[in-house]
């Protein structure tokens, strides 16, 4: 198993690269297309903005290179803003299409309940389906989370997992071997490390 | 809904660390790396390291052990203590920081806060204020409290919140290290003064004085002597403030 | 003070959470073990596991030992369910007993087992005693850490992976919890959790350092958990006994009675004749009960009735008069540990009253002393 994990210059990824390696697993960087082809995991760290990100993996190809690993069912993960672009089309800086991997919209948080954004800190999450990464974590857990904007999905069935501040939007999504997570499993200690964990463990199928 | 946070405060000394008492005396407590892992396995919610020192290399030290503490803690990390331009907070976010933490800058070049917030995002930008009471106010200190300021307390969180700072870390160098309380009519003081998040610093000494201090409306409450002198660790402060009502991360 | 409605643990006992009926977090996951952990799986587990290392390595397994009734409940059901060929490995605190001695010789000469057996520097000791009472209200930190930390290195040693323990931490406290069904593991992060205090040896190394006493890393070995990658390159599993049958400590201490004539003792502050199985093994456990009463507000005759409530052989009542009239009175040993590192009274008392956990209040006050136990002058003082 070696653990791809997407490295465009853009924000930290230290971070989930140490995690990754702390569970013991292996893992290069993805650059370009071509690296794809070593990988059987590939993750999908998001600093940034949506638009922004969007157009650098436009400019290294990769966004279609991303597309064509889910279609041949090998799994994929995005985490925080990695997880947004899984989506048809984000608001973030100037409103940009997704990767369209998982049917949804990407908007401000609600701020009618005058809550301060971006919203971070621990916060608890629901189950709203079951998954199988969800092995070994309790329900009712927090995560750690940073983000101003939030997942709309279209289907309630791709929303594994909803946390809530100034409206309930999803904490985790799924769709056949693709996944999201909304908050950083590399910054949430014992949950987060076993979600790491169970994904590189993963086959894709559910 | 957002959990409250406690939150381990390490200075770092060299390649140990150190806990004061009124930001003097200082006592070695620790190895910054092993500490960081112990606080980290008693799932603290936020590990903060605090470089105390200012020489030549006290920015590369504070980097080195950033990297070396980002391989193996897998909990927010906030750092600071010779941060003094955009360049320094950037090279600590590569390193595995989520956060920085400011002081003395502030005072002479706001401008530092807003050219990280545009980078990093308003989150990413901790101001820590240091104070003493006297003669009746609260009176600012930069340099490790070494010297003093004339804006006042008001003024100078208005400056920081409209630089674009995240969080305010205000600390009472009056309590540090005496483990008798926080200074909770500054706590009080600062969570009037800002909408942002507040985390109080120095004096804690028993989880009920977390408790007061999240009862006066602090969104985080930093420990030094608590966790270095006493039997307790975050997770034992977890258990005995959940049984007192607090609402804390669960995992 | 908030005490369980069921067992009468107070808030001052580390871990202990209420739910809204006022029962605790370890009566509510006590239950669970008894009804809802499917222990003839685990016992499958455990089967599979002691297969696995048969006849492997250089030893089938490692015993961390001390001689009390749960290390040696273990190493007695090892040899006798599964004729294993295990490592014993003893760390020697400084305050061994000599009932216990005489126990483990004929524990160690009844199974028939190799033993290795471990005493650290006592000047080092004395030292760490010292310091860890002053920073954490608790000496025993070279003894908590010795004990975790050298079998592993032995493990590594003598190239056998498996270590197996006697009963998990979830039999007493919850920093991990029955109703997760899962196996503890006794590794590093559990070592940071519950066990060293916070403080690693390369904590105490730098800790203790002063211009007379300069410490190398050597000094500390023993006391230090080994890497987990070298861990992990032996393919190590630490596990508890306890998490493949039920822990049942007053069958299990009957049963080494019998079975290896296994004696229990007297222990300062205890009723006499009723828990006579329980912490034998150590010199110093009076005033270890001494420090927790002080600091906590209970001790262990709190404890050993709250496992019995808990398990239906005894009321509240009953209970509270015995620990009424047992508990909180001064060890004999206390004078002792005052001679190994130094102090008088008076400063032991301030030191103390500096970790006195919220909301117990303590006034120092205490001028009852317990009878000194039956082999009180046989245990070491440079005076006698």
């Amino acid at each position: 198993m070696t653990i791809g994990i997407i490295d465009i210059g853009v924000g930290n990824i230290g971070s989930v690269v140490n995690a990754v390696y702390n569970q013991g697993w292996d893992s290069i960087s993805i650059t370009k297309p071509e690296d794809l082809g070593s990988v059987s995991h590939l993750i999908i760290p998001g600093v940034g903005s949506f638009s922004f990100i969007m157009k650098r993996l436009r400019e290294l190809n990769l966004d279609a290179s991303i597309c064509d690993f889910a279609s041949q069912g090998s799994p994929i993960l995005g985490i925080c803003l990695g997880m947004q672009i899984l989506g048809d089309a984000g608001s973030e800086g100037f409103h940009s299409l997704g990767l369209g991997l998982i049917s949804g919209e990407v908007n401000l948080i609600n701020r009618t309940a005058g809550l301060p954004l971006p919203h971070v800190g621990w916060n608890d999450v629901a189950e709203v389906n079951n998954h199988p990464l969800l092995d070994g974590v309790k329900p009712g857990v927090d995560f750690y989370f940073v983000n101003s904007y939030c997942f709309s999905a279209t289907n309630r069935e791709n929303v594994i997992l909803e946390t809530e501040y100034g409206e309930c939007f999803p904490a985790m999504i799924a769709k056949k071997n693709v996944v999201g997570m909304q908050f950083h499993p590399e910054k949430s200690q014992r949950n987060g490390l076993r979600l790491l964990d169970n994904f590189c463990l993963w086959d894709g199928a559910c | 809904m957002l959990k409250r946070r406690i939150i381990p405060i390490q200075l770092l000394s060299g390649d140990r660390l150190i806990k004061t008492r009124v930001f003097e005396s200082p006592r070695d407590v620790g190895n910054p790396l092993m500490s960081s892992k112990i606080y980290s396995d008693n799932d603290a919610d936020e590990l903060l390291i605090l470089q105390v020192e200012r020489y030549d290399g006290a920015f590369e030290n504070l980097h080195s052990k950033v990297i070396q503490i980002g391989r193996e803690c897998f909990a927010p990390l906030t750092v600071g203590g010779a941060i003094t331009n955009s360049e320094h907070a950037i090279r600590l976010f590569s390193a595995g920081a989520d956060k920085v933490v400011l002081n003395s800058i502030c005072f002479t070049d706001p401008t530092v806060i807003l050219n990280i917030a545009n980078v990093a995002g308003s989150q990413a930008v901790v101001v820590a204020i240091d104070v003493k009471f006297e003669k009746g106010k609260y009176v600012l200190y930069s340099g490790g409290g070494g010297v003093s300021k004339s804006v006042s307390l008001e003024r100078h969180i208005d400056t920081v919140v409209d630089s674009g700072a995240g969080e305010i870390l205000i600390q009472s160098i009056d309590h540090d290290g005496l483990m008798e309380g926080y200074d909770l009519d500054l706590l009080a003081f600062v969570c009037n003064a800002c909408s942002i998040p507040v985390i109080i610093a120095g004096g804690a000494g028993n989880f009920l004085h977390l408790k007061d201090a999240f009862d006066v409306g602090a969104d985080a409450v930093a420990c030094g002597s608590l966790f270095n002198f006493g039997d307790n660790s975050p997770l034992r402060a977890k258990a005995f403030l959940k049984n007192h009502g607090v609402s804390l991360k669960n995992i | 003070m908030i005490k369980c409605v069921k067992c009468g643990l107070p808030e001052t006992f580390e871990t202990i959470e209420f739910g809204p009926d006022g029962v605790c977090n370890v009566c509510v996951q006590h239950n669970f073990k008894k009804d809802v952990i499917d222990w003839s799986s685990r016992k499958l587990m455990l089967d599979k596991v002691i297969e696995e290392n048969r006849g492997k390595y250089e030893y089938d397994c490692i015993v961390p030992f001390s001689g009390g009734k749960d290390s040696t409940f273990t190493l007695y059901y090892l040899m006798k369910e599964y004729n294993l060929k295990p490592l014993v490995v003893q760390f020697n605190h400084g305050f061994m007993r000599p009932q216990l001695l005489k126990n483990n010789e004929r524990t160690f000469k009844e199974l028939g087992v190799d033993v290795h057996s471990f005493t650290p520097n006592w000047n080092l000791v004395k030292r760490v005693m010292l310091e860890a009472l002053i920073r954490k209200g608790d000496f025993c930190w070279h003894c908590h850490t010795g004990i975790f930390a050298y079998p592993m290195h032995v493990a590594i040693k003598y190239n056998t992976p498996l270590v197996l323990w006697g009963e998990p931490s979830t039999e007493y406290t919850a920093y991990y919890d029955y109703r997760d069904n899962e196996i503890e593991v006794v590794d590093e992060s559990r070592f940071n959790k519950i066990v060293n205090l916070g403080i690693t040896a390369e904590d105490m190394r730098g800790m203790i350092e002063d211009d007379l006493n300069k410490y190398d890393a050597r000094d500390f070995a023993a006391f230090t958990y080994p890497p987990t990658r070298d861990l992990k390159k032996l393919r190590y599993q630490s596990l508890c006994l306890g998490s493949f049958i039920p822990w049942d400590t007053k069958m299990q201490s009957k049963l080494i009675m019998d079975e290896l004539g296994w004696e229990g003792d007297e222990v300062e502050g205890m009723p006499p004749k009723m828990y006579d199985y329980e912490k034998i093994e150590c010199s110093m456990q009076g005033v270890r009960d001494y420090i927790k009463f002080l600091k906590r507000g209970y001790s262990r005759v709190t404890q050993m009735t709250v496992l019995d409530i808990r398990n239906g052989r005894m009321s509240k009542d009953e209970a509270e008069k015995l620990i009424e009239r047992y508990e909180g009175k001064k060890p004999q040993s206390l004078n002792l540990f005052l001679e190994y590192v130094g102090i008088s009274e008076e400063e032991f008392n301030q030191i103390v009253a500096k970790t006195v956990v919220v909301p117990h209040k303590q006034d120092f006050k205490i001028d009852e002393w317990n009878p000194k136990t039956h082999d009180y002058e046989q245990w070491y003082s440079k005076k006698s």
